[in-house]
């Protein structure tokens, strides 16, 4: 095991750990999502007649929402798959 | 304990050799396989391509003719739509005219029954007239005649009653009587008589 | 976990690389022109069958183009986001057969993004004029410039990424999880000394079928669905009420 294999291991743990870290981003969408879900809900309850409507809406919102979420995955994706960096230790 | 040590350190080892293999593999793959993510340009124009060339052929194959379809059937039922309203007017144009030709028929019937009503009755009351006119010509001719007849059988009784009292007379006085001033005479006698 | 393999190379311009992505585009295309001219062979005034089928869609989307949009757009919208939107569902659909679904490509989902970009900043121009479009970057006040920039040209890179990690995080989960009902196969058909019959997962049967009908199903349409919704809300913002009435 010589230098670079135990650096580019390190970069490897670390990549994974930023990996997990990065999908905490996935508390935001969720709470927002849930939010809306919830307003849906509200608002078929109060207005029945306007469910395919409301659905579309909060389906529509519910997708632009998630951007910050599919955000944090891409990058975590980016580390476990396309890593960048390991590519910079043996460079 | 030492044993369980052993363990761990094999695994760490064979952790590490498998780590390196993947690597390895990857840069082998490198070859064939695109990263995960990654903006590959030739990708990018063949995306642009394609879309533009199913664009154009959705376009041609099913949008055109279906949308063609779609506007050929809306505008045939506007047509048929159109054509029943027309008929419709027509046939109320037509009904129309009817009820004002059958009013009029009735009015003119009746306008004619009424003319030969006021005729009939105007010719009846002619005929009444003539015929009252005629038969009171008929009876003043008649009361003509009798008058006259009348006259004449007065004249007649009156001449021979005077003819009568002349010859008597003259019977009686015989000559002595100018027949003629005699007859005045008695004329004017039975006149007043007559009259009287 | 790969990127899109390349099947082949033209010889052109020093190798131009066909990678998977393209080639089921190439399959995906075919099926869908060939759906088109089935759908619409042999149409007639009483419509029957699978020409009900083709009107009620092409009504639906030109339908919802109009009342998105504009009656302005419908003409050259209405086939582009049909188009867009049977690529994109389909594309993603074809993880089920077993394809690499396109989406799952970065490049295919960006290449998308900056056409909606492109027609976003085009309609700008073709209803405000250059001097018009150069001024919505300064508005409302010039200080902003730097933050409308950064806006309008973040519209694009969000449109893409939403849409490419919809679908590439349901292959890998839909991967991982297979990975993981094999070897849970494998731990609990240990005991079976057959090296065939304990070689063969039996958890893989069934259970990720519930999964994909959210990550495959669900994700596919809905990903095209609102990539198509935002290009249109996006183009007929930039224009004009003028441009949206057909004037």
């Amino acid at each position: 095991m010589n230098n670079i294999e135990f650096y580019r291991t390190i970069v490897l743990a670390a990549s994974a750990i930023g990996a997990g870290l990065a999908m905490i981003a996935g508390i935001g969408p969720g709470i927002g999502q849930g939010y809306a879900a919830g307003k849906g809900a509200e608002a078929v309850g109060r207005q029945p007649e306007a469910k395919g409507d409301i659905t579309t809406t909060m389906l529509l919102g519910c997708a632009v929402a998630e951007s910050t979420g599919i955000y944090g995955l891409v990058i975590a994706i980016i580390l476990l798959f396309a890593n960048p960096l390991v590519g910079m230790i043996t460079g | 304990m030492e044993n369980n040590l052993e363990i761990v350190t094999i695994d760490t080892e064979i952790g590490t050799e498998q780590l390196t293999e993947t690597l390895t593999e990857t840069k082998v793959e490198d070859e064939s396989f695109l990263n995960f993510v990654t903006i590959d340009v030739w990708t990018l124009i063949f995306t642009w391509g394609n879309l533009l060339i199913l664009f154009l052929l959705m376009k041609k194959f099913l949008f055109k003719p279906v949308r063609k379809m779609m506007l050929d059937r809306e505008n045939e039922v506007k047509e048929l739509y159109d054509n029943a309203e027309r008929s419709k007017a027509d046939a109320a144009a037509i009904k129309a005219d009817y009820e004002s030709r059958l009013s009029n028929a009735k009015e003119e019937a009746e306008q004619i029954v009424k003319n030969a009503t006021r005729s009939a009755a105007l010719k009846s009351e002619e005929i009444i007239a003539e015929a009252h006119e005629t038969a009171s010509g008929i009876i003043a001719r008649a009361d003509k005649q009798i008058e006259a007849e009348k006259r004449n059988a007065e004249n007649e009784l009156k001449n021979e009653v005077s003819s009568l009292a002349v010859s008597i007379a003259s019977k009686v006085i015989e000559k002595e009587l100018d027949e003629k001033k005699h007859k005045e005479l008695i004329d004017s006698f039975i006149e007043k008589m007559g009259d009287a | 976990m790969n990127g899109p393999k390349i099947m082949f190379e033209i010889p052109i311009f020093g190798g131009i690389p066909v990678t998977e992505t393209v080639t089921n585009t190439w399959i995906i295309m075919a099926f869908i022109v060939l759906l088109s001219i089935w759908l619409t062979h042999d149409m007639k005034k009483v419509p029957s069958g699978k020409q009900v089928i083709a009107e009620k869609l092409v009504g639906m989307l030109y339908n919802m183009v109009e009342k998105n949009m504009g009656k302005g757009y419908v003409n050259f919208f209405a086939p582009y986001i049909g188009a867009l939107f049977t690529l994109s569902a389909l594309g993603s659909l074809s993880s089920l057969l077993g394809m690499r679904p396109l989406t799952a490509d970065f490049s295919t989902t960006l290449g998308w993004a900056l056409l909606s970009f492109m027609m976003i900043q085009g309609n700008n121009i073709r209803c405000n004029g250059i001097k018009g479009w150069l001024k919505g970057f300064i508005e409302p006040v010039p200080l902003l410039l730097p933050i409308n920039i950064i806006g309008e040209i973040a519209n694009p890179i969000s449109m893409s990424f939403r849409h490419f990690g919809n679908i590439a995080a349901g292959m890998v989960i839909t991967s991982l999880l297979y990975g993981a009902l094999a070897s849970l196969s494998a731990v609990v058909l240990q005991w079976i000394p057959n090296t065939f019959i304990n070689s063969i997962p039996i958890f893989q049967l069934g259970l990720p079928a519930i999964l994909s009908i959210y990550f495959d199903l669900f994700t596919s349409f809905l990903q095209a669905y609102i990539i198509c919704m935002l290009t249109m809300v996006f183009v007929a913002n930039a224009g004009s009420e003028e441009a949206a009435r057909g004037e």
